[in-house]
């Protein structure tokens, strides 16, 4: 771990705040415990169910998974991982890598109903942070920032 | 935070009923720790076996890095005609097997015992 979670609340009324924490890791396999957790316990403190926590663990798996995999593949980088608690019941997951950006809609489509012999099994964490998230947004060669993920899970 | 899998095969003489090996997975099936179970499976399969089964009940996680190791698993095992049969899944792994649709795909059994017979 390159940092110590920090944590900030960020005032969008007299009564309301939004709470925003950020993770710096390395961009390698042994970290994605610890960005699972990350967000594993974000969700749970935004309040959902443990059903939705553990698909939003999932979540985080599978795209930072991709980000060392296919960003990254093999060379020294890091995530800067945020999750947002937002009063609206929302939370917000943003991972920013320095890797090498991609065409999302130019990966395979996974699909669950394809015949067994016909299932093309690439794409599968695409699905699923699709399937599990309600916002998945791209963004790439952000200038000051890199590729940034965002997605959003509403309670 | 560390993530832990161990797979070991429950000895022939305790399924005696069972003509397929049978493999207890104990841990997350994700990225970090997937090799182990990749390791077990292609032992279990160079002795010939036709089918596995694998006794789930302690696997509380699967990422996808572990539904591409069982996919491939249950292909190399329908090629041999035989099949890969999945005990007990947990409430996590099944949820996530049915996001995907992998319920409908594989042998999946309520008991070690009953997928022991599935390939008796």
């Amino acid at each position: 771990m390159l940092s110590v979670p920090l944590t900030r609340l960020v005032k969008v009324s007299d009564e309301l705040s939004i709470m925003i924490r950020h993770l710096v890791v390395e961009a390698k396999p042994i970290q994605l415990s610890t960005l699972t957790h990350f967000a594993a316990l974000a969700a749970e403190d935004a309040g959902f169910a443990p059903q939705q926590r553990d698909r939003i663990e999932l979540v985080m798996d599978e795209a930072c998974s991709n980000i060392i995999e296919h960003a990254y593949a093999g060379r020294p980088g890091t995530i800067d991982a945020y999750v947002e608690i937002r009063p609206n019941c929302e939370l917000v997951i943003k991972l920013i890598d320095q890797g090498k950006s991609f065409e999302p809609e130019s990966v395979a489509r996974y699909l669950p109903q394809a015949e067994p012999a016909n299932i093309k099994i690439g794409g599968l964490g695409l699905f699923l942070m699709r399937k599990v998230m309600d916002e998945v947004k791209f963004e790439f060669n952000i200038p000051g920032i890199g590729n940034r993920l965002t997605m959003v899970k509403r309670i | 935070m560390e993530s832990i899998l161990t797979v070991n095969e429950i000895p022939a003489d305790a399924h005696a009923k069972s003509s397929a090996p049978v493999l207890q997975v104990t841990g997350r099936l994700d990225t970090n720790t997937i090799s182990v179970l990749e390791k077990a499976l292609m032992r279990a399969m160079a002795t010939g076996a036709k089918s596995v089964v694998l006794d789930m009940s302690q696997v509380g996680y699967v990422s996808s890095t572990g539904l591409r190791v069982l996919l491939a698993a249950r292909r190399e095992a329908r090629e041999r005609k035989g099949n890969i049969v999945l005990c007990a899944l947990t409430p996590q792994v099944r949820d996530v097997f049915d996001m995907v649709g992998f319920t409908s795909l594989f042998d999946i059994r309520d008991s070690l015992e009953q997928g022991k017979r599935a390939v008796a």
